[in-house]
C-alpha cells in the first residue's frame, strides 16, 4: 500500500523490491522487464500487503486496468489490447511456442519448487511477508507453502523423484536455451521480445536472490553464455532507471554468500537494529498495558458503588 | 448478549413485608419476632387480626419516620450449579442496607439484577427475622430457581452500533455451564448492509472481582460493497468487552482482516487498499441517554462519544488509526397531538498515524460513510444516516475500471449530518393506538477527505457549499421488531455522482 508517483501515464504495480532487485517478486519481475525491453515509460508502484493475490502484477492507465489473472497474463493482455507488443510475427515460429513452453512450465516450476521447498521458503519470506504483521505473515507462508507443494505434487512418498525429475527438467531447458541463444543478444531475431523478459526474470532471480547453496542456481551458472547474456540486458534496459550501477552478476556468488561479507553483516545490522526498536516498543506497551490495569483497578475499584446504583434509573 | 443493567423489572415479585418482616416496636428499641412463614405460605387467617395491626403499626412507622435495622445474614437457596459468589455479588447492596426502607428498595434491586443474569427461571427475596439474640437484625433469603433447559434460541432484530445498520439475528445460548453465570453462544447474523457474521461469544457477570460484566466474542464476519464500492471485507478476530455499565463500554478488538475484489472492477484508490492488515484497536463509548424513548423520543436528550485507536501492538505493521465520533440529540415536546421536534447532529474524524502519516491514507473500512435505509432519529452511532440518499450514495467518489460506468464511493476522513424531525399523531384513532404517526424532517450532511495532504483544501466554506440536503414527511410505523418508516424525500441539493433521487423510501431501524 505505498503510493505510486504519478496519477496519469502508465503504472506497473507490482511486489516490493528486495535483493537489488526493482521488484523481488518472480511473477512480477517479467512484467517490469517487458516494459522495459519495450522501452515504455512507465512509474512502478508497490503492494506490499497482499502477498497471495493473482492480480498482481497489473497495469494500469487512467480507468484501464490489466491484471495478471486475465487472459494468461497481464503481458499478454497488453499485447492483446494493443498497448505494447514484442511479439509481433514471431507467435507464429515453431520456436516461440516451444521455448515458451520450456520457460513459463519447467523453468517456473523448477523457480517455484526452490523458492519454497529447495531453500524452505527462506527468501519467500522476505519478499512476500516482511511488510505484514508477524501472525498474518507465518499464517500466509505456511498457507502457501502447503498450497506448493500440492501444485508441484509433492509427496513424502516421491518428493525426492520429484525433485530430481524438476532439477532434470531445468538442466535440460537451460541446455536447450544456451545451445539456442549462442552468443546473440536477444533469444529471436536479435529483437526483445517476451521469452527475454521471462527468461531474463527467471536468470536475474535466481542468481541474485536464491543463496549460494541453491542448485537450481549452481546449475545455470554452468552457462557462461546466458550469464553474459543476463549481465547485457541487465546493463544496457534496466539500469538506466536505477541511480547506481549494480555490481555484475557473475561476482554476486560472493557478495550474496551467507559467509559473512558486507552485504550479510549490513542485513544483520539492520536485523539487530530492528530487533532492538522491537523489543523497545514491546517493553513500552507491555508498561503502558500495566500502568492502564493499574489505573483502572485503582478507579474502578473506588466508584465500584456508584455503579452498582445505576439499577435505580428507569 | 444479555446485559442485566437493560432488563431490570420495575416491579419484581418481592415478598411483602407483611407477610415475614420482623415487626420492630421502636419505642422500646427492642425487635419482636414475627412468626415465620413459610414459602408455600400458611394460613394467616388464624393469627391475621392482630397480624395486621402489627403490619399497620408497622406501615405508619415506615411512613413516619426511617425504621433501623440491620441485615445479619444473607441465606442463598436453590442454587446447585451457581456459585454463591455469584448470587451474592449481585445483592451486594442489601447488606449495606441500614433501614427498612433502604433494605426494601435494596431487595427489589437485587432481585433485578439476578434476574437480569438470564439463568434463572425465578428469583425469589425474602425478608425474615434474624437470630433471637441479636435484636434487630433480619436474614435476607434468596431462592433461585435454576433453569431446566439452559439451551435457548432466539432470533431478534437489532442495530449494531459498528455495522451502523439494522441486522437480524439468530442465536443458541447455553446458560451457566459452569455455575459462574456464564452464557455461551453461538450466533448468525445478517446484516441489512450485506453483511453476514457467524460468532461464538461467551459472557461472564463476574470476572475475577471486576464490578462490571465480561464478555468475548469470537468472530468471522463477511461485508460485501462490490456495488458501492468494489470491495468485499473479510474478518476473524476476537472481541473483548472489558467494561460494560450503563454509560461507559470500553471494547478490544483484535483482528485479521482482508479486502479482495473479486469483481476487478475496482477504482485506483481501493485497489490500492486491498490487502490483508492487522486490527489491533480499543474502543471507548460514553452514552447519556435521557431522552424517553429510543423509537419515537418526544422528551429529553441524549449524548454519545466514541473514540478508538488502532495499532495497540508491538508490531507497527498492524493498522494505525485514531478515530473519534460525537451524537447529540435533543427531542422537545410539543403539548398537542404528541407532536416533538427531534433535532440532531453528528460528527466525525478519522486519521491515521505513525511516521509518514500526512502521506498516507485511510484505511477504507475505517472511514464515514453516509446514505442508507436507517432513520438519523433512531441512531446513535455516529454520522451514517441521511433520509433519501442511497447506501453509500454521496462522498468521494472514483470511477471503476474502464467499462464500467459505475463509480467507487470510497468514504470520507471527516463526515457531518444534521436533522430535525417534527413527529406528530395521526387524527385516526386506530392509527394512534398502534403507535402509528407522521413526522416532517429536514437533513443534510457532508464528507471531505484530509488525509494525503488533502486537508489543505479542506475550507468550511467549501463544505457548506457542497452540503446535501434534503427534505420530506412520511409516516412511521413501529413493530415489536423495529422501527418502520415509509418516507416521500425531496432532495433539495445534491453533488454530481451522488446517488439519491426525490421519491418514496422506506427504512427500518432497530
Amino acid at each position: 500500500m505505498e503510493g505510486d508517483q504519478d496519477t496519469s501515464g502508465f503504472t506497473l504495480v507490482t511486489r516490493k523490491p528486495c535483493f537489488g532487485l526493482p521488484t523481488a517478486c518472480p511473477n512480477c519481475l517479467p512484467a517490469y522487464i517487458y516494459l522495459k525491453l519495450a522501452q515504455l515509460p512507465f512509474q512502478l508502484a508497490f503492494n506490499s500487503t497482499f502477498p497471495d493475490s493473482e492480480e498482481l502484477p497489473y497495469f494500469e492507465s487512467g480507468t484501464y486496468v490489466a491484471y495478471n489473472n486475465e487472459d494468461g497474463g497481464v503481458i499478454e493482455k497488453l499485447e492483446k489490447d494493443g498497448i505494447v507488443n514484442l511479439d509481433s510475427q514471431l507467435q507464429s515460429l515453431p520456436d516461440y511456442l516451444s521455448l515458451k513452453a520450456l520457460i513459463v512450465s519447467w523453468l517456473e516450476e523448477a523457480l517455484t519448487y526452490e523458492i519454497w521447498v529447495g531453500t524452505e521458503g527462506v527468501c519467500a519470506s522476505k519478499i512476500y511477508y516482511s511488510d505484514l504483521p508477524w501472525v498474518i505473515g507465518k499464517v500466509l507462508f505456511y498457507k502457501q507453502t502447503y498450497l506448493t507443494k500440492n501444485r508441484l505434487g509433492l509427496t513424502k512418498e516421491n518428493a525426492e523423484q520429484r525433485e530430481k525429475l524438476i532439477y532434470k527438467r531445468a538442466s535440460e531447458a537451460y541446455e536447450a536455451l544456451s545451445t539456442r541463444l549462442g552468443e546473440q543478444k536477444f533469444l529471436f531475431e536479435d529483437r526483445p521480445s517476451s521469452l527475454d523478459a521471462f527468461f531474463l526474470s527467471h536468470m536475474l532471480f535466481t542468481i541474485q536472490v536464491l543463496p549460494e547453496t541453491s542448485v537450481l542456481r549452481r546449475k545455470l551458472l554452468e552457462h557462461g553464455n546466458l550469464v553474459r547474456y543476463a549481465e547485457r540486458l541487465k546493463s544496457e534496459f534496466l539500469e538506466e532507471s536505477s541511480s547506481s550501477p549494480s555490481p555484475p552478476l557473475h561476482s554476486f556468488p560472493s557478495s550474496f554468500s551467507g559467509k559473512g561479507s558486507k552485504p550479510k553483516s549490513k542485513p544483520k545490522t539492520e536485523k539487530s537494529e530492528e530487533e532492538k526498536k522491537f523489543k523497545k516498543r514491546a517493553r513500552f506497551f507491555l508498561a503502558a498495558q500495566f500502568l492502564a490495569v493499574v489505573i483502572y483497578v485503582s478507579v474502578m475499584g473506588g466508584g465500584s458503588s456508584d455503579e452498582v446504583e445505576y439499577e435505580d434509573d428507569d | 448478549m444479555a446485559n442485566p443493567t437493560e432488563n431490570l423489572d420495575p416491579n419484581p415479585p418481592t415478598r411483602e413485608p407483611e407477610d415475614e418482616v420482623e415487626e420492630l416496636n421502636g419505642d422500646e428499641g427492642e425487635v419482636e419476632e414475627e412468626e415465620e412463614d413459610d414459602d408455600e405460605g400458611e394460613d394467616d387467617d388464624a393469627v391475621s387480626n392482630p397480624q395486621s395491626l402489627k403490619t399497620e403499626s408497622l406501615f405508619r412507622r415506615m411512613r413516619s419516620s426511617p425504621v433501623p435495622v440491620r441485615v445479619h445474614d444473607v441465606i442463598v437457596k436453590g442454587n446447585t450449579k451457581t456459585k454463591d459468589h455469584i448470587i451474592e455479588a449481585e445483592v451486594d447492596g442489601v447488606r449495606e442496607a441500614s433501614t427498612l426502607q433502604e433494605l426494601l428498595e435494596a431487595s427489589r434491586v437485587a432481585n433485578s439484577n439476578l434476574r437480569a443474569l438470564d439463568v434463572f427461571d425465578s428469583v425469589n427475596v425474602t425478608l425474615d427475622s434474624g437470630p433471637p439474640e441479636l435484636p434487630g437484625t433480619t436474614n435476607v433469603i434468596i431462592e433461585v430457581v435454576e433453569s431446566k433447559s439452559p439451551l435457548t434460541g432466539q432470533i431478534g432484530a437489532y442495530t449494531r452500533a459498528e455495522a451502523k445498520s439494522s441486522s437480524v439475528e439468530a442465536s443458541l445460548k447455553y446458560k451457566n455451564i459452569f455455575g459462574y453465570g456464564d452464557i455461551w453462544d453461538g450466533s448468525v447474523i445478517y446484516g441489512c448492509d450485506n453483511s453476514a457474521e457467524v460468532g461464538m461469544g461467551m459472557y461472564l457477570p463476574r470476572f475475577k472481582g471486576l464490578p462490571t460484566p465480561f464478555s468475548s466474542r469470537l468472530y468471522l464476519s463477511t461485508q460485501d460493497w462490490l456495488n458501492f464500492s468494489s470491495y468485499k471485507e473479510r474478518s476473524l478476530g476476537l472481541s473483548l468487552g472489558l467494561l460494560s455499565s450503563k454509560y461507559h463500554e470500553l471494547v478490544y478488538t483484535v483482528g485479521w482482516r482482508n479486502l479482495i475484489d473479486p469483481s476487478r472492477s475496482a477504482s485506483k484508490s481501493i485497489r490500492r487498499q486491498l490487502g490483508h492488515s492487522l486490527l489491533s484497536a480499543l474502543k471507548y463509548t460514553f452514552k447519556y441517554d435521557q431522552r424517553d424513548s429510543y423509537l419515537r423520543p418526544t422528551s429529553g436528550y441524549a449524548f454519545s462519544s466514541t473514540s478508538q485507536i488502532g495499532g495497540l501492538a508491538p508490531d507497527s505493521r498492524s493498522l494505525r488509526f485514531l478515530k473519534q465520533e460525537i451524537d447529540l440529540r435533543c427531542a422537545f415536546p410539543f403539548g398537542f397531538y404528541n407532536a416533538a421536534l427531534n433535532l440532531g447532529v453528528s460528527g466525525g474524524v478519522t486519521f491515521p498515524w505513525g511516521s509518514g502519516y500526512q502521506n498516507r491514507p485511510s484505511s477504507v473500512p475505517e472511514r464515514f460513510f453516509l446514505g442508507g435505509n436507517s432513520s438519523p432519529v433512531c441512531s446513535l452511532g455516529g454520522p451514517s444516516a441521511l433520509w433519501g440518499f442511497k447506501t453509500r450514495g454521496l462522498g468521494p467518489n472514483e470511477p471503476k475500471r474502464k467499462g464500467d460506468d459505475e463509480r467507487d464511493f470510497i468514504g470520507g476522513d471527516a463526515a457531518v449530518t444534521a436533522f430535525a424531525d417534527l413527529s406528530f399523531d395521526l387524527p385516526v384513532r386506530w392509527l394512534r393506538e398502534r403507535g402509528v404517526h407522521g413526522h416532517v424532517f429536514a437533513c443534510g450532511g457532508n464528507m471531505a477527505k484530509l488525509t494525503e495532504n488533502e486537508f489543505r483544501n479542506v475550507t468550511a466554506p467549501k463544505l457548506l457549499e457542497t452540503f446535501r440536503t434534503s427534505v420530506g414527511a412520511g409516516i412511521v410505523l413501529p413493530t415489536s421488531l423495529f422501527r418502520m418508516e415509509i418516507n416521500y424525500c425531496h432532495i433539495l441539493k445534491k453533488q454530481e455522482h451522488d446517488k439519491a433521487k426525490s421519491g418514496f423510501f422506506l427504512t427500518f431501524s432497530a
